[in-house]
């Protein structure tokens, strides 16, 4: 073959080639211009609405499990520890004395709170992920009985009333709290809680139970959000009081203070409402202290120090004598010792305007935290000996139980459980979430507005300007795989882009998190699953007759009358499945002044149920609102002919995604 | 804890009703006072009625709904807010600032198992708990629609009788359902009263008579009247005396209907019926605003003052046209004793009743009423 004849085949295939290139992409951008109602959607790829498989995500995938330990429990004689292992379906039992694992208990569903008995025959297990309380006989650690609760028990407390023996489970997953008598076991009540009910306590020898709900609420945009602790009568069931820890988030510890009437929360001050761009000057999270007195009144303060932050407080006990709190701050490794008589003091001392602004005071710490205590990786648990002279700091990333002498400070020992999970990378990806040390000054850590993951319910102000309120809704990392791009304009199109130099120039104020480690992170948060919504006892069942309803709705090409509903404005097509969206920009009429553009991405629905507040400001407070009140002219889907009965029955579909 | 109100609109409808008695109706002597007692009541008779208003510190002089919580105290609903009564007997009012959706409160129930409030408005349902209000609307929330005339809680399920349907919250699983012309019995959707039965609801609906609803089955049963016609009643005791349902209240298997054209009472065990309209029975006025039910006796609030009757025997509570306080008897087969009180229900316009074996609370159009009971000697001796 000559080399002109080469050339000329060659030519031939190139055109040819290009010929079917073009037809090609001709037919493919006129296919997704179909399909998806948009007559000027630009050059995008197969994948936003092809190959894309639930089954395939890396969150489906099997992963290593993990020893990390949850919630301990000690024997009323000291000598015994219990530690859920929730990561493993298990609960280990220590001896204090030589701080070896003496037993293991499969228990089935996450086993995360713990509580015993007043003998420490029976101990209590909270397992979140099968919405259930375990009882295990400490004889032989066997599953005697077992009763169902609401969604997401994260803790369970033991106690005597006058009417009996009670269980105060806060149901982290369905706002309410469980109140279950023990003869028989069965559920009393169920009370409502705010939000994200996390952690409880025992106040007045089981006259009242207070638990602290981990999630802020608001009403409105542009209002403060506030933490409830919400205080019940175990025996009646009667809720008694609400208190309101205001602008708190990331209130998940809690504890009474024998002697003094105070109850204590570990808290995050949360600043949304004020420019993003603050975060350099320390205003936008501070980590602190509530007291709670028994007259209601309730004083906010600091557990950081000047230019020196403690992020992430989590677990919180207090010393049977009432002179000492510890709290655990996941986000900079370190247990903090409070002296509660100095701070008592300086409480009767204070005016109550200084107790107002106490918690913007980072000069006051220094008054009653009087040490802090290194840990291993990301302590979240505590628990102190019955005699108060050990304390036990679960470090859950580094699978390990730091024991503490209470009158030292110095640590004991380790109870150790599993190996750190150091070549797991979605465990070193985990610690690189938890961490604080990424951000300006190690103020808070990816976990301080995505707990395990998951949304803080707050809207940010992410004003690059410093100056105005561009609000934008935090979203959940759970399930967030194969759902780029990411942030509300869909610019980002990986998670190490997101995360990576413009996220640290615009939030964290600090150096990138380096390549390595950023890997590490987009590692991690790939396999975090969707956040389940769902009742256990309901999961894997088929629809309700209103879910089935509201799923017809879903994917209606027609209206009710029959005439037919534009591509563009129907449900699927934007919110395809299986992980209910295609991935790209749209438009639904929401765009408020402050907004510069009028498209947002469209975000994905796993999990829908539990992340509001919704639509790209968090204007919306409720799914409704989202078409009873923020709806204009059926851009978002059209959704004008439902009745009250049609839209009631969509969002109990889109609860059950 | 049963739930009773009276609607805010049949309030309204009936102000300028009658609210005292016509001239010449009772007459009230000394002759009666001085008659000796006839056997006992089956029911409490009221001694005298200790009278509250504005002056008090309430903070309306329209009481819509009153209602004594488990833990002993006092909850009113008035047109200007959510109003409860101290130890001290001091009144506090909580209103729209303190979280209260609306202040026109239409009826108040409490869950049995939580002690929680839940409080019909007429913008939204809210709920009391620990001192907090939260609030449910038809735009945030499954709630049919934005006025609800009466709320009960069943069994863990929060009822709201609203015009849109009878809207059904589940608290555990927080969804809702609603019942309307579209998947119940209904002739329009218009609910005005839900009242817990045994193991099933009644629904009292205007135009549709009583619809029945097991909860278990899913299903219906309409109770009509039998002969379709509101303004006469061509078919005693045969069931519904008429279809515009005002409110339903049961109790120890009695069902009892308040309209405007009568009353009704239905024997769930024996599926026999009573009616009973004005001029022909004891029953005072036709226009029933609420009927509170506690074992087998009613507590019948009206345009023109509340009756207590078991069906058989009757007290009526009025006030004459020079503003005095008057009771009347019937008894079975006797003649009606009409006597004359030393004090008098605060308004003759009864909205709602709360009673139990010891006291009575009335709400009225022109204020709250206390009535203490005594023994029918001791009432007798009153001048």
């Amino acid at each position: 073959m000559t080399p002109r004849r080469i050339a000329l085949r060659a030519a031939q295939v190139v055109i040819a080639a290009a010929a079917v290139a073009l037809a090609g992409g001709f037919t493919a951008r006129t296919h997704q211009r179909i399909m998806t109602g948009r007559p000027n959607l630009a050059v995008t790829t197969c994948t936003h609405c092809h190959l894309r498989s639930a089954f395939k995500l890396p969150w489906q995938k099997p992963r290593p499990h993990h020893d990390s330990p949850g919630g301990i429990a000690v024997s009323p004689d000291g000598r015994t520890l219990y530690i859920a292992l929730d990561d493993k379906d298990e609960v280990a039992e220590a001896d204090s004395a030589t701080l070896a694992v003496i037993r293991m208990a499969r228990v089935p569903g996450g086993p995360f709170g713990l509580a015993l008995d007043a003998q420490g025959k029976r101990l209590f297990v909270a397992c979140p992920q099968q919405d259930r309380v375990a009882v295990l006989d400490t004889r032989d650690l066997a599953e005697v009985a077992s009763i169902g609760v609401g969604v997401r028990p994260t803790d369970v407390v033991y106690c005597q009333t006058r009417d009996g023996e009670r269980l105060v489970v806060p149901n982290s997953g369905s706002d309410d709290i469980s109140i279950l008598t023990l003869s028989p076991l069965a559920e009393l009540a169920r009370v409502a809680a705010g939000r994200e009910p996390y952690a409880a306590a025992v106040l007045d020898g089981g006259r009242r139970v207070a638990v602290a709900n981990r999630m802020a609420t608001h009403d409105q945009m542009l209002t403060a959000p506030a933490s409830e602790v919400t205080v019940l009568d175990p025996a009646s069931s009667r809720v008694l009081d609400r208190l309101a820890l205001d602008s708190a988030h990331l209130a998940e510890g809690i504890a009474a203070v024998p002697g003094k009437g105070w109850v204590l929360n570990s808290m995050v001050r949360v600043r949304n409402l004020v420019p993003i761009t603050q975060v350099k000057d320390g205003w936008v999270m501070a980590s602190g202290l509530a007291i709670s007195r028994a007259d209601g009144q309730v004083t906010q303060v600091p557990l950081d120090e000047a230019n020196a932050y403690f992020p992430d407080p989590s677990g919180i006990v207090a010393s049977p004598d009432g002179r000492r709190a510890f709290v655990a701050s996941g986000g900079s490794d370190v247990v903090t010792v409070v002296d509660l008589d100095r701070l008592g003091s300086w409480l009767a001392g204070s005016s109550a305007a200084d107790r107002d602004d106490a918690i913007l005071d980072m000069a006051l710490s220094c008054r009653y935290v009087v040490a802090r205590i290194p840990t291993g990786c990301d302590p979240r648990h505590l628990a102190l000996s019955p005699d108060g002279r050990r304390l036990y700091v679960a470090e859950r990333l580094d699978d390990s139980v730091l024991v503490v002498d209470t009158a030292s400070l110095k640590p004991l020992g380790r109870i150790v459980l599993g190996d750190g999970g150091r070549d797991d990378p979605i465990r070193q990806g985990e610690r690189v979430f938890t961490r604080a040390r990424y951000t300006f000054q190690g103020g808070f850590s990816c976990r301080s507005c995505h707990p395990d993951g998951h949304v803080d319910g707050l809207s940010y102000d992410f004003d690059g300007s410093g100056v105005g309120d561009n609000l934008l809704a935090n979203r959940s990392l759970c399930g967030v795989a194969g759902t780029e791009p990411f942030k509300w304009n869909g610019k980002n199109p990986t998670l190490q882009f997101q995360d990576g130099p413009r996220f640290a120039r615009v939030l964290m104020r600090t150096d990138p998190i380096p390549d390595p480690q950023l890997d590490e992170l987009a590692t991690f948060l790939v396999n975090l699953p969707p956040t389940r919504t769902m009742p256990w006892s309901q999961v894997g069942k088929g629809l309700t007759p209103a879910q089935q309803s509201g799923r017809a709705l879903f994917f209606a090409t027609k209206r009710t009358d029959g005439t037919p509903i534009p591509r563009a404005l129907r449900c699927q097509t934007c919110h395809r499945p299986p992980l209910y969206t295609n991935r790209l920009i749209s438009s639904v009429g929401t765009q408020s002044p402050r907004d510069p553009k009028e498209g947002f991405d469209t975000p994905h629905l796993i999990g829908v149920g539990a992340v509001g507040p919704y639509l790209h400001d968090g204007r919306a407070k409720t799914l409704e609102e989202i078409w009873t009140v923020y709806q204009h002219d059926d851009l978002h889907g059209v959704s004008s002919y439902w009745s009250k009965e049609q839209l009631n029955d969509l969002v109990e579909f889109l609860k059950t995604l | 804890m049963k739930p009773h109100r009276s609607p805010l609109g049949l309030a309204l409808l009936g102000l300028t009703a009658a609210l005292s008695l016509p001239p010449g109706t009772w007459a009230a002597d000394r002759a009666d006072l001085a008659r000796p007692e006839p056997a006992p009541l089956p029911f409490p008779l009221v001694a005298r009625f200790e009278n509250f208003g504005e002056k008090d510190g309430l903070p309306s002089h329209k009481i819509h709904c009153v209602l004594k919580a488990s833990d002993g105290r006092l909850w009113l609903g008035t047109g200007n807010g959510l109003c409860v009564r101290g130890a001290d007997g001091r009144f506090r009012r909580y209103g729209p600032e303190d979280g209260l959706s609306h202040p026109a409160v239409l009826s108040i129930a409490e869950d049995p198992r939580t002690g929680d409030l839940w409080i019909a408005t007429m913008r939204g349902l809210s709920r009391l708990s620990g001192g907090r209000f939260t609030s449910f609307t038809q735009t945030d929330s499954g709630l049919p629609n934005n006025v609800v005339y009466g709320v009960a809680v069943v069994d863990g399920t929060v009822w709201a009788a609203t015009p849109a349907g009878a809207g059904a919250y589940n608290i555990r699983e927080k969804s809702w359902k609603i019942y309307d012309h579209n998947n119940a019995p209904m002739e329009e959707p218009w609910c005005y009263a839900i009242a817990p039965g045994r193991d099933v609801v009644y629904i009292g609906v205007w135009a549709g008579g009583i619809v029945e609803h097991d909860p278990r089955l899913g299903s219906f049963k309409a109770y009509r009247d039998p002969d379709g016609d509101f303004q006469f009643q061509l078919t005693p005791d045969s069931g519904p005396i008429a279809d515009i349902t005002s409110w339903v209240a049961y109790d120890d298997g009695i069902l009892w209907q308040a309209t405007y054209f009568g009353l009704s009472r239905y024997d769930t065990q024996e599926a026999t019926w009573r009616t009973w309209v004005q001029d022909k029975t004891p029953l005072v006025s036709n226009f029933i605003n609420s009927v509170f039910a506690r074992g087998h006796v009613a507590w019948v609030s009206t345009d023109r003052g509340a009756c207590v009757t078991d069906g058989t025997t009757w007290a009526t509570y009025a006030v004459d046209e020079q503003g005095r306080g008057l009771v009347r008897i019937d008894r079975p087969g006797g003649a009606p004793e009409t006597r004359r009180m030393a004090t008098r229900l605060a308004d003759g316009f009864v909205t709602a009743i709360w009673a139990d074996d010891h006291e009575a609370w009335f709400a009225t159009s022109n204020g709250l009423s206390h009535a203490v009971f005594a023994n029918q000697a001791a009432v007798a001796a009153n001048p």
